[in-house]
């Protein structure tokens, strides 16, 4: 009797020394370090410097007037403002992508792949585009407000130019980022869980929520970050949605730099927004670890 | 008295615009003839069209332009031509910031953005030599936009649709603040901080010059106590709602009135009783811009009559070359928003330069006026 093949040995990759992985390591530091740490940096100096607002020269007096100046109530009910509306349509987000999304997993392979490109033909079209066409949509003797009047609501809906329109081109905007997330944890869900959840005698109800929550809470909470990030920061859609009237923080920054040319005090307000976005998204980490173990 | 002083004087600018209309109905018809082929002072120019090469850019208003007044320049100068960047700009500082920012080789600026870019050092100062048409633009303007060519002005009024507010009358900004929270959500503020607030100073009986941070501090309130009853702060078609019935009252300029009511004639225009602010604007080169040759023939070609003509008939703006009349649409020209009184003139006070810390203070009135 032969002797069975001998197994071909695994011819294992030369092993790198330290230099070369580091090398490896080389392109990917310097675009971090270029597009993002440097002028990460020099965002957060220019927050201290001061601007002649004749000719809009920047000067590095070292000062925090910048922030104090921020303090003032002016600043901080924008701020807040732009934190409960990003907050009010990431949550709205998460809901309404929640439903889609579970019911786009338990539909049939073909079902699915047609209901996720429909979610994602809206990309196709420019996001401006888009949000225009909610000005159409939502204006005075618009089709909504035709269509509310048809059905006797009576008077006008004048949606547009208000915090809602923004949170309606909010919704709009994010949604299918926020699908896509959840859609991808519940499809991951074996089917047999539900049985064995009904052998067990778990309701419907109880099935949701001992197996398909605790399943899609990775995809929400990266829905969420992925939504409310940008959400917080949107400038956009308020300036075409809010008529120059709601300015949210990403308004107000933007105009530093833009209209006022107070690059320091729009620096110290970049840098306030990043520090609650990283305060957000903190307390967001720390909860994902204890869903997921669940 | 300074000329930019005269020209914000009533009585000489009223003085200036009979002679300008004097001055209109005598053209020669060989005058016009010879304006309406691009001859003049600008023929000087066909031996320079050698050496004119380039492109020049130019941040403008959108739409700020005569139809065919950049194809006619490089028909004329083939070497040369304009690239028109559409910017709806919505304060001083934004100007500024264009004329530093490198991108632009000329800028649309009123006198308050020049100013502040000159005293920044941030303009090329033309060299009226190789401009000679200029001298078709009255010499008023040019004296009070002495940074580039004058090319136009406007006044802030109150357009409105009585139908809509229970067939009211509005004769003053005080009328129109007291009618905004009974309507609200009906009404659209210029989203430009010297005519909104510049508005503003005189619903409240300043200065719309004025720097002193009490009066600004009284601005800021009377802009915030209706902000809440706003449809919107705007800055491109401002009246549009008018037409359709969305809106029912618009701080607006004269001649977007007078383009809304050759298609509406529901809409009423209101100089108000307490006093008018009113802008005048140009084209300003930036400093160091290596095409300043293209832009000085293609200023001396724009202040030729029938090519300022097209200007005006495009933008339907109020017009200040008075051998351009015969050349202007009647609805223009015999427009009695667009062609003011001397009683219209008396009420009406032009934008001046504010100096370093009042354009600051403004500034920052207006930044506060948009976060709160």
């Amino acid at each position: 009797m032969a002797p069975p093949p001998a197994e071909p040995r695994r011819r294992r990759p030369p092993a790198l020394s330290g230099l070369s992985r580091h090398a490896l390591l080389l392109p990917t530091l310097i675009i971090t370090a270029l597009c993002f740490l440097i002028p990460l940096g020099l965002i957060a100096v220019y927050s201290f410097g001061t601007v002649n607002q004749v000719n809009f020269d920047v000067y590095f007096g070292w000062t925090t007037q910048n922030y104090r100046d921020f303090t003032s109530s002016l600043y901080l009910h924008t701020l807040a403002r732009s934190v409960f509306l990003s907050v009010s349509t990431t949550l709205s987000c998460a809901l309404l992508g929640f439903i889609f999304a579970y019911y786009i997993s338990r539909q049939g392979p073909r079902a699915q792949r047609l209901l996720l490109v429909a979610v994602i033909v809206p990309f196709w079209t420019s996001f401006i585009v888009r949000t225009y066409a909610w000005v159409d949509l939502l204006q005075n003797f618009g089709p909504l407000d035709r269509f509310a009047r048809a059905l006797g609501l009576g008077g006008h809906i004048d949606l547009l130019y208000t915090p809602y329109s923004i949170g309606i081109g909010i919704l709009y905007s994010y949604l299918p980022l926020m699908i896509l997330p959840i859609y991808v944890s519940l499809e991951r869900i074996d089917p047999a869980l539900y049985d064995a959840a009904a052998d067990l005698g778990a309701t419907p109800f109880r099935q949701f929520r001992r197996v398909v929550l605790p399943h899609a809470v990775p995809g929400l909470i990266a829905g969420i970050i992925i939504v409310g990030v940008p959400a917080l920061g949107e400038y956009v859609i308020p300036e075409i949605l809010g008529g120059g009237k709601t300015l949210m923080a990403g308004n107000l920054l933007a105009d530093q730099f833009l209209q006022t040319g107070n690059y320091p005090f729009g620096s110290a307000l970049a840098v306030t927004v990043m520090v609650v976005l990283m305060a957000m998204l903190f307390l967001l980490r720390r909860a994902q670890p204890e869903a997921e173990l669940q | 008295m300074t000329d930019t002083d005269r020209l914000i004087d009533p009585l000489t600018r009223s003085e200036l615009l009979k002679r300008a209309g004097a001055g209109a109905l005598g053209l020669s018809s060989a005058s016009l003839l010879a304006a309406a082929c691009g001859s003049g002072s600008s023929g000087s120019s066909s031996a320079a069209s050698d050496v004119i090469a380039g492109q020049a850019i130019l941040a403008n208003y959108p739409g700020w332009m005569g139809k065919n007044n950049l194809a006619d320049f490089h028909k004329k100068y083939p070497q040369a031509s304009i690239k028109m960047i559409s910017n709806a700009t919505s304060s001083t500082a934004e100007v500024v910031l264009q004329f530093k920012s490198r991108q632009y080789d000329f800028l649309l600026s009123d006198t308050s953005d020049s100013g502040q870019a000159a005293d920044a050092g941030l303009i090329t100062q033309i060299d009226w030599s190789k401009v000679p048409n200029v001298a078709n633009i009255s010499e008023k303007f040019r004296k009070a936009y002495p940074w580039g060519l004058p090319t136009d002005y406007g006044k802030v009024g109150i357009a409105y649709r009585p139908d809509l507010i229970g067939n009211a009358t509005i004769t003053s900004w005080h009328d129109l603040w007291e009618l905004i929270p009974k309507y609200p959500g009906q009404t659209i503020f210029i989203d430009l901080e010297r005519d909104c607030m510049g508005s503003t100073c005189k619903y409240l009986g300043f200065s719309s010059n004025t720097t002193d941070p009490g009066e600004l501090q009284k601005v800021q309130d009377a802009i915030v106590s209706v902000k809440p009853h706003l449809a919107a702060f705007k800055n491109t078609d401002v009246g549009a709602g008018l037409l359709t019935g969305a809106n029912s009252m618009v701080m607006d300029w004269d001649y977007d009135v007078a383009l809304l009511q050759q298609k509406n004639d529901k809409i009423k225009w209101v100089l108000p009783d307490e006093g008018v602010h009113a802008y005048l604007e140009g084209f300003t080169a930036v400093k160091n811009t290596s095409k300043i040759a293209v832009i000085e023939a293609f200023l001396n070609f724009l202040a030729t009559p029938p090519q300022y003509a097209d200007f005006v008939n495009t933008t339907g703006t109020a017009y200040m070359m008075p051998k351009a009349t015969p050349l202007v649409e009647k609805t223009i020209s015999q427009n009695p928003i667009l062609v003011p009184t001397d009683a219209v003139l008396a009420k009406t006070e032009f934008d001046k330069y504010l100096g370093g810390a009042g354009a600051t203070l403004w500034s920052n009135t207006w930044t506060a006026i948009k976060a709160a």
